[in-house]
């Protein structure tokens, strides 16, 4: 029987992680359950071919769904400025959330010996989707500042003590991938190496794109 | 004639020549984990581990925290990155909501 480990990076700059089976089973089901929450925001047919050029959502409005809204935030505290701004950056967003989740399920439903191997660019999407994915869990077992304790006690039969328990380990491997992720940020002076060598460097995959540091 | 002194002494000066930059502001909350936002802090600013962690600590301890200033557009491309990846953040022009 295999038993999951936490992330640790590799001498290769690669990150690494076990997965026991229930594992591997429990967080594909949610980044699946993920992908078809934002699927569900169904963006208005483009009548205007300029709007569907620009990536224009059509929703101006907050979703109604809490996971969604908390998901999907409003810009500005100022209605009509957060209503313009979802317009034209929205579909965006939850494609680009949709995407890191994606990659996730698609690396768990390909490991090999229960082992996940990602590399940089891999890492932050996998960092995104644990992270929605934990936003989405926070908001189902209303996380509160002070609830922990109260989450804690919650008695053997409660169905939400399933969910705080995988909430509880969700935080624990994002946690040892942000560790890991850290050991490349050492210095200021590297940063800005860094950023010098690789600006403007974009990696696409699948469709989700992101600028790496 | 007016005396230049006087007339200025009256003057209030109006701000329209002072421009005053957009703000993205991170909220807190309390799913997040600390160490991740420092690190979308280093990541999507390029700032230094230290001053991330300072600005993770002021949003965790004040409720909120100014994290980057400039003009509207990039305010909301800063705000859009934080987004994606899943911080509580807004742009504002006072820089109070």
């Amino acid at each position: 029987m295999v038993s999951s480990s936490a992330f640790n990076r590799h001498g290769d700059g690669s990150f690494i992680a076990i997965f026991a089976d229930t594992e591997r089973e429990v967080l594909t089901n949610l980044a699946e359950q993920l992908i078809e929450i934002l699927s569900e925001r169904i963006d208005a047919v483009h009548t205007d071919p300029l709007a569907a050029m620009v990536n224009m959502t059509g929703h101006d409005s907050p979703p109604e769904d809490v996971v969604l809204a908390r998901l999907l935030p409003n810009a500005y505290a100022d209605p009509v400025d957060s209503a313009e701004f979802r317009r034209f950056t929205e579909a965006e967003l939850r494609s680009k959330k949709r995407a890191h989740a994606l990659l996730l399920r698609s690396n768990l439903l390909n490991l090999e010996n229960s082992t996940v191997r990602l590399h940089k660019e891999s890492a932050l999407a996998w960092l995104g989707a644990i992270n929605d994915i934990r936003l989405a869990l926070g908001v189902r077992l209303n996380v509160q500042e002070q609830s922990h304790e109260q989450l804690e006690l919650l008695s053997p039969d409660d169905p939400m003590r399933g969910v705080y328990a995988v909430y509880t380990w969700l935080g624990w491997l994002q946690e040892s991938l942000v560790q890991a992720l850290m050991d490349d940020v050492d210095d200021p002076e590297d940063v800005a190496e860094g950023t010098q060598e690789d600006e403007g460097a974009k990696v696409e995959d699948d469709g989700w794109e992101i600028e790496t540091l | 004639m007016v005396k230049v002194e006087e007339k200025a002494d009256e003057l209030t000066l109006p701000s329209f020549l002072i421009e005053r930059p957009w703000v993205t502001i991170v909220w807190d909350d309390p799913v997040n984990l600390m160490s991740y936002v420092t690190y979308v802090f280093i990541t999507v600013f390029n700032y230094s581990k230290e001053k991330a962690n300072e600005l993770m600590l002021k949003v965790h301890n004040e409720g909120r925290a100014v994290v980057s200033s400039g003009s509207r557009e990039e305010m909301e491309r800063d705000v859009q990155r934080l987004h994606e990846f899943g911080l509580w953040a807004t742009l504002s022009h006072d820089g109070e909501k």
